[in-house]
């Protein structure tokens, strides 16, 4: 009988069933291509519509994200591409988020001066954005070592290239070069890591149960570092401690719009790929590991909280701070991802989702002093808040929420985080989950502290200089939109958590 | 007068709005408006407490009335059950002296605020936004309700204090809000465990299908669910999590083998855990209250703050510290209570102490009173840990009464300040040659607050020293050494205020001529008369018919000492 004929078949029509759910990274894949043929033509009709075309883009790929989400019941779980990727619920929402983000930050580089005098090839930029957003697709739906690898990379390259895309700058050249040094380096370690999972477990799918029982033969002292070397990679792309050096140079280099994408979109990819692994080492290792899981992931987010938090007390310029904000809330997911349970996954999701809104809402401020106002220092603020006493507010709603203080959805996420950990703690009794609880809430009031010298120096400082005023009209209204959600779900926190329960629900 | 409670929480804060819809420049608009939205929650503040009903407190809806309950947040955690937050408003006993004090002491502010100049618009805004929250945490039944008033009364106060304050503004706000945000942060790990540990029993009835809605919860089917509960027959997913405050106060309703379960005996490090979360509650609302070891963020932030700011904070503020004891802290964990009886009772002692040596050393008019604030503060502490009725009574009554003569006191820091912008006793000598009916005033603040018969701080302050002494044969919380000790921090008062008038006001008039080359210190002017006479006739009114407010205070009073005597044993 033909029966490797046969397989070939089977696996031909599994693939050919499998692109109904990729149809995201497709689109996006096309208006890459798109992008790439327009930016061949010099006028500049064509030139002034390349964003434009860009958003469309992404606008078509949420247009399916949010008819997959409407129709998740549907779908459900689906593996598809001869078991490399998954469709699930946390796959359909993640990609939303990037889309999301995706939009974000190509209106934030709509309205960056800097990008439009210092900066030439357009058409590049936003079509790495494209890559970008389709390599943060795949991450999201790889249950497949290699397929993951490929995908981290895609991410990877396109973030290179982003981060040192303008030119002309010294410092773009310079965090470029770092961002790339680090990255390969924790790709290398990563892929070190998989190497032995691969040789250990002997298959590439790592949602196999096969897979994990050969893994469970293991002596827990070796897992433990092969855990650690293929962790590598995720951490770094989740700016977390011991890999986040790369997360300063790289914020105060690139163009904002950039900076603002790194600091939500592929966290959540990581988280995304982070959660993943551990539901997998949860339902397979549990009994065996489940202290030393809560000691490792738990001690990194300790260590990440604490360098973050206690890092950023010292900035000087605002992107930095910012920076190093983006590291302690890598920490506090981390610290609610130590002891995984079913429902840290929703609190986790809301917490980024939330993210998402706070850290493009202060970017966009960053970019607005930075265009604008021409100031980098936090010194350069002084005064500023009573020249633009909206901006002013609005950079208060954004900090606030970012330490974690009603009424804004950023102490809804935390709520939610700290309860998490609070339940994990009453189920196993593990007292480091407590230490984790105490040292995030009080690293809280530390937060609070570098988070309040942005309105200190705005309010408290008084201008020296009287510089002119300019109109920022297109920027307020973008930033009350940005607002709107986070103090909007403080008040209504079921509208958001209720999509996140049904996605929930579909993962695996 | 359904939703008495809502208004004088809206009233303030929809007055924000209008404000911030008012061009800057109609500074005379802004505020009037702003005087009329106090004068208005006042009215409705005085309304509320002449129509409070204390004896009916045991027979309506758990002992709270003019009740507002809705459902805010649901929130369904699958296996971990349902997390319920309500708008849940009410006013009992404890809260009603607050309410009230807090109506007065909002005019009187506004009235204090007429000098401001530096961007009035601003300041009447978050001036009406901290008077919004201290009211919205005294009337909030709901932890999380509380907490958001409590956290969102920090803002406006870090503004207040850090633009319009004195040279050292800025260093005092953060100083403020560090320590206050290091408080609540203890506070909400408490709530966090709360929570998850807490149900409540009506919700859960209807989420079990045993009742149609919350209302229809009869105390039959509350008892089924609380032996359900018991038994463990109800699942986790059908289980209410709240932050109602009043269900925490029951037992019954702490899910068993939850980390904050009454009779759990889980130790964490050696200690139980519900006394770790006593000690995390008792510090977060002891900054705020404040007590000796946390207090240094008091003298900074009332001097640097401008004065109607520094009347708010001691007269209103601080008693959100006290205020979280008697509603949160002691009911919730009454064997906590019981257990560091004779450490919060040295707390309170050495404040006492302390607080009236360091006012004692003090050069600095505001400086001195506001140690005399942690000083009074400490009876607070005093009078609550004796657990007996006078002492409770008294120490609510000590709140009360210290709102409104810190009032005055800050009032009259302010009518020197502003003449002569010093406040340096001994820049002064001899005001009462040329400020009589200021003098007048002063005196009757000064002995007002250092205990004279007459004035509401004697009442206040002899239930706390009879309770303490009672305490040892009554309660057995307090040895007696404690009220001795206490009664001579009354000495110490008497030492520094009496010292302050003597080298301030007597004498011949003479102003050190770094402050003003000719000494010109007229009397006070109608606005000032305007905002202290209406005071001092209140703490004497109080002084000489304590029972206008024990009538109404101490049902409720009586019965929580009871409720944490016998639960915390």
């Amino acid at each position: 009988m033909n029966i490797p004929a046969q397989s070939l078949i089977n696996s031909l029509t599994d693939i050919q069933s499998g692109f109904a759910y990729l149809w995201p990274e497709i689109i996006l894949t096309f208006f890459f291509l798109l992008l790439v043929g327009l930016d061949l033509f010099k006028a500049t009709a064509v030139k002034i519509m390349l964003p434009f075309v860009a958003l469309a883009g992404i606008v078509a790929s949420i247009m399916v994200q949010v008819n997959d989400l409407n129709n998740i019941a549907s779908i459900s779980i689906k593996h598809f591409f001869v078991g490399l990727l998954i469709s699930d619920g946390l796959a359909i929402y993640a990609g939303l988020l990037f889309s999301v983000a995706g939009i974000f930050t190509i209106v934030l580089s709509l309205l960056n001066q800097n990008l439009k005098v210092k900066f030439s090839g357009r058409g590049e930029y936003y079509a790495y954005l494209l890559v970008l957003l389709t390599g943060l697709n795949l991450m999201a739906k790889s249950v497949n070592l290699l397929m993951l690898f490929v995908a981290i990379e895609l991410v990877s390259i396109a973030s290179y290239l982003l981060t040192a895309v303008i030119k002309k700058q010294r410092n773009a050249m310079e965090s470029g070069l770092k961002y790339i040094l680090y990255g390969t380096l924790a790709s290398g370690v990563m892929l070190y890591g998989m190497s032995f999972l691969y040789g250990f477990g002997g298959s590439l799918n790592f949602t196999d149960t096969l897979f994990w029982q050969n893994l469970s033969r293991l002596s827990s002292p070796i897992f433990i570092a092969v855990f650690l070397l293929t962790f590598a990679g995720f951490l770094f792309k989740v700016a977390a401690a011991p890999f986040h050096f790369w997360t300063p140079d790289v914020y105060e280099g690139a163009p904002v719009p950039v900076v603002a994408f790194f600091s939500t979109a592929p966290k959540i990819a990581g988280f995304v790929v982070i959660i993943r692994f551990l539901i997998q080492i949860r339902n397979h290792l549990a009994t065996i590991l489940q202290d030393d899981l809560i000691l490792l992931i738990g001690g990194a987010a300790l260590i990440t909280l604490v360098i973050g938090n206690f890092t950023a007390l010292w900035q000087r310029k605002a992107r930095r701070l910012l920076a190093y904000s983006s590291v302690a809330h890598a920490g506090f997911v981390l610290a609610a991802l130590a002891a995984l349970a079913d429902n840290s996954i929703s609190a986790i999701l809301f917490y980024l989702t939330v993210l998402l809104f706070m850290n493009f809402g202060i970017f966009l401020i960053v970019q607005i002093f930075e265009d604008k106002l021409e100031v980098a220092d936090l010194n350069g603020l002084s005064g500023l808040g009573k020249t633009y006493p909206f901006l002013g507010i609005l950079a208060i709603i954004f900090l606030i929420s970012l330490t974690g203080l009603p009424p804004t959805a950023g102490f809804t996420g935390k709520l939610l985080l700290f309860t998490n950990i609070w339940q994990n703690y009453a189920a196993t009794g593990n007292s480091f989950l407590l230490v984790l609880l105490l040292s995030g809430l009080l690293l809280t009031g530390v937060a609070f502290f570098y988070y309040i010298r942005i309105p200190y120096f705005l309010f408290f400082k008084r201008n020296l200089s009287e510089g002119k005023k300019v109109m920022l009209l297109k920027e307020n209204i973008i930033l009350a939109l940005l607002a709107f959600p986070v103090l909007f779900i403080f008040f209504q926190p079921s509208w958001l958590t209720n999509v996140i329960e049904q996605v929930v629900l579909y993962s695996k | 007068m359904d939703y008495i409670l809502s208004s004088l929480i809206f009233i303030p804060l929809l007055t924000v709005l209008l404000i911030l819809l008012l061009p800057k420049q109609m500074e005379g608009a802004i505020k009037s408006v702003s005087l009329v939205a106090t004068i208005l929650q006042m009215v409705l503040s005085c309304w509320l407490f002449f129509n409070f009903n204390p004896t009916a407190s045991a027979t309506t809806d758990q002992g709270y009335q003019f009740v507002e309950k809705l459902n805010w947040i649901s929130l369904n955690l699958q296996s971990l059950g349902h997390l319920q937050i309500q708008y849940f408003l009410g006013v009992d006993g404890i809260s009603l002296s607050m309410v009230l004090l807090t109506g007065l002491m909002g005019v009187i502010g506004v009235v204090s605020s007429w000098t401001i100049k530096k961007n009035v618009k601003a300041y009447f805004a978050l001036y009406l936004l901290l008077v919004a929250s201290v009211m919205g945490c005294f009337l909030a039944l709901d932890l999380f309700l509380f907490y958001l008033f409590f956290e969102f009364m920090l803002l406006p106060m870090y503004f207040l204090i850090g633009i319009w304050g004195g040279p050292r503004r800025e260093y005092a706000a953060i100083k403020f809000f560090i320590y206050t945000l290091i408080g609540s942060l203890l506070i909400l790990i408490v709530m966090i465990g709360l929570y998850t540990s807490v149900i409540d029993p009506a919700a859960t009835a209807v989420n079990a299908g045993l009742a149609t809605n919350a209302s229809g919860a009869t105390p039959a089917i509350v008892n089924q669910v609380q032996s359900a509960l018991v038994s463990g027959t109800l699942a986790s997913d059908k289980l209410v999590h709240t932050f109602s405050i009043p269900d925490m106060y029951q037992a019954k309703n702490f899910i068993p083998g939850s980390i904050l379960h009454a009779f759990s005996n889980i130790q964490l490090w050696g200690y139980p855990v519900r006394l770790l979360a006593f000690l995390l509650l008792f510090i977060g609302f002891a900054i705020k209250l404040p007590v000796v070891p946390v207090h240094t963020w008091l003298p900074d932030a009332h001097v640097e703050a401008p004065t109607p700011i520094s009347v708010l904070l001691a007269s209103l503020l601080l008693k959100v510290g006290g205020y979280g004891l008697f509603r949160i802290v002691f009911p919730v964990f009454p064997e906590g209570a019981a257990y560091y009886a004779h450490l919060i009772g040295g707390i309170g002692v050495l404040s006492i102490i302390y607080g009236a040596m360091c006012a004692l050393a003090m050069s600095d008019l505001k400086k001195l009173i506001a140690y005399s604030s942690v000083s009074h503060m400490g009876f607070v502490l005093i009078g609550l840990a004796s657990l007996t009725v006078e002492g409770a009574n008294g120490s609510m009554y000590q709140m009360f009464s210290h709102g409104l003569i810190s009032g005055m006191l800050f009032i009259i820091t302010g009518v020197i300040y502003d003449r002569s912008g010093s406040r340096m006793i001994q820049h002064f000598r001899g005001l009462a040659f040329t400020m009589p009916a200021f003098t007048v005033l002063v005196v009757i603040a000064f002995f007002a607050s250092l205990g004279l018969p007459g004035f509401s701080g004697f009442i206040a302050e002899l239930l706390v020293l009879l309770g303490t002494f009672a305490s040892a044969t009554v309660s057995g919380m307090l040895p007696r050494w404690m009220a001795i000790v206490a009664t001579s921090g009354l000495l110490l008062g008497a030492a520094y205020y009496l010292w302050a008038l003597q080298r301030m006001f007597f004498g011949k008039i003479w102003v050190h001529p770094e402050v003003q080359e000719t000494p010109n210190m007229p009397d006070l002017t109608r606005r000032e008369y305007l905002m202290l006479v209406p005071l001092a006739v209140l703490t004497l009114v109080f002084g000489l018919f304590p029972s206008l407010l024990l009538d109404k205070i101490s049902p409720a009073i009586n019965q929580l000492v009871q409720f944490i005597l016998v639960a915390g044993k």
